[in-house]
């Protein structure tokens, strides 16, 4: 059974819509990435999805649950954690304090310091650096601190906005190893990216988006055929 | 010469504890609240009002007043607007703060109205032959222990850690799990309380309250803010310490000029923000790396 279901969602910003008839789903422990050319409504997408922006129609399910309409911080309790575009760790704050918002949205506080070790194992970098002002981390320390935030309070289903943003090439492949012993845990992943080469290989199934809406589904293996990738990405051959 | 010293820190810790209450809810909704001057003026009120009775149920009974006033002035205002221009917010607490200045005046009339709190606090001791009054010893504890609460509040609390968060960006800590309404009602309520102990100091030494009573610490305490950095609460503190110092050193430098310490005060903020345009605290000054 799918953990999260998204039915041709419509959203965008005042009376511009942005997204239109947007459908997918995932499963747990599966990924789903979605690509396209800059503002085609990627972002737009994974903020309605988590409540950060109003949706005109459709509707989100998660576990089965309505979500459309709920406020983030509520979306967050129920189970479904956004890291947003750009990281947005609080620089001023320690990375501590950082991990401590983390467990804000969880539902279970009993089991907050487990969460807390869970996540010095998988980012130790992290522990070394806890007392740290966030702002000081390098980039990767920033995005691995983002992750761990939203991983913090346990979510199934864990949104990414474009997570390679910035990063070098060794430390693109560090956050998602990562990303995958995230996804063989069990947790649902949804991936925005910009290098759809990266995603389409690590993903279960990519979406293409364009214009606001789906133009094609892809899979690792046709999108291992150059081609029909780059028809997928600019619309080649319409 | 120790008067004076103790006088700047009394005046700049009064001003600190006005400029924090009005950093709290400008951290949590990007609001500047003309109207808490108006809590100030209703709790003086409260105070005045309740001297008859022991200070600490008058203290109690404002405390409860004020920040049930700050409560429903975010529930029945301020929550319905949420989302809106900035500036039409703006517009609303500029609003706010008139219409509540006219009622004031409606149900407390126009003159002042006057009590004694506090009476303990009244008059001076001398130490070494200088003469120091009780009342600026008394403001400079009860601001620094107030200042100390806060801090401790703001920096080792979890209510404290989201209100910072809160602060410095609203949409990710929602996105976190911090509940907004929650939030912003607790920075509400907390202004109030602040608001209390601004007017209880304030009562202390001056206790003719008319229906404007807060209006002029709070627009002092607007320059603090801007002076200590907008989106940082130890900035608005900052700030606001640093205006009431500098305003008490002014009063006690000019002599018979000081009708001219606020232009003075004034051309001292232009300077300052002139060189460090996003106040003293701005993000500007945060080691940042990325």
């Amino acid at each position: 059974m799918a953990l999260l279901e998204v039915s041709n969602l419509a959203a965008g910003y005042g009376k511009v819509e942005v997204i239109t008839d947007i459908s997918f789903s995932v499963e747990p422990g599966k990924s789903v990435g979605i690509v396209g050319p800059n503002g085609v409504g990627k972002s737009t997408l994974l903020q309605a999805i988590a409540g950060g922006v109003s949706a005109s129609a459709g509707s989100v399910r998660l576990a089965g649950l309505d979500i459309l309409g709920k406020k983030p911080e509520d979306i967050v309790r129920l189970g479904l954690s956004l890291v947003p575009e750009g990281r947005q760790i609080f620089s001023g704050l320690s990375v501590k304090e950082n991990l401590a918002l983390g467990l804000t949205g969880r539902k279970d506080k009993k089991g907050a310091g487990a969460a807390i070790e869970k996540m010095r194992e998988l980012f130790p970098v992290l522990s070394t650096h806890e007392n740290h002002q966030a702002g000081m981390l390098s980039g990767g320390q920033q995005q691995q601190l983002a992750i761990a935030r939203a991983l913090i309070s346990e979510p199934k289903v864990l949104l990414l906005d474009e997570p390679s943003l910035g990063l070098a090439p060794t430390v693109i492949d560090d956050v998602f190893g990562l990303l995958r012993q995230i996804i063989d845990m069990g947790t649902a992943v949804v991936i925005v990216e910009q290098r759809a080469n990266l995603i389409t290989t690590f993903a279960d199934e990519t979406i293409v988006v364009r214009d606001g809406h789906i133009q094609s589904r892809l899979t690792p293996a046709n999108a291992a055929n150059a081609d029909s990738l780059e028809r997928s990405y600019f619309g080649a051959g319409e | 010469m120790v008067q004076s010293i103790l006088d700047a820190i009394s005046l700049g810790g009064l001003y600190a504890l006005a400029a924090l209450g009005l950093g709290l809810v400008f951290g949590v909704m990007r609001l500047v609240n003309f109207a808490h001057g108006e809590l100030i003026t209703i709790a003086a009120y409260t105070l005045v009002l309740t001297a008859q009775l022991p200070l600490i149920l008058s203290i109690v009974l404002t405390l409860l007043v004020t920040s049930a006033i700050a409560f429903m002035m975010e529930l029945a205002i301020y929550r319905r607007l949420r989302g809106v221009n900035p500036a039409i917010m703006l517009i609303a607490s500029f609003g706010l703060s008139t219409v509540l200045q006219r009622v004031y005046e409606f149900i407390f009339g126009a003159l002042p109205k006057s009590a004694v709190v506090a009476p303990f606090l009244r008059g001076a001791f001398t130490v070494g032959g200088v003469s120091i009054t009780i009342s600026s010893v008394i403001t400079v504890i009860l601001a620094i222990a107030i200042l100390l609460g806060m801090g401790f509040l703001v920096e080792r609390t979890s209510l404290g850690l989201q209100l910072r968060a809160a602060a410095a960006d609203f949409k990710t800590a929602r996105l976190l799990g911090v509940r907004s309404n929650r939030l912003i009602g607790a920075a509400f309520v907390l202004s109030g309380v602040l608001a209390t102990c601004v007017a209880f100091i304030l009562v202390v030494q001056n206790p003719q309250v008319n229906p404007y009573y807060g209006l002029n610490i709070t627009i002092l305490a607007l320059v603090g803010i801007v002076i200590g950095g907008i989106s940082s609460l130890r900035g608005a503190a900052l700030g606001g310490f640093i205006v009431g110092v500098i305003l008490s050193a002014l009063n006690t430098l000019l002599g018979n000029g000081r009708v001219y310490a606020y232009s003075w005060l004034f051309l001292l903020v232009l300077i300052i923000l002139l060189v460090r345009p996003g106040g003293l605290l701005s993000k500007g000054t945060e080691l940042e790396r990325v």
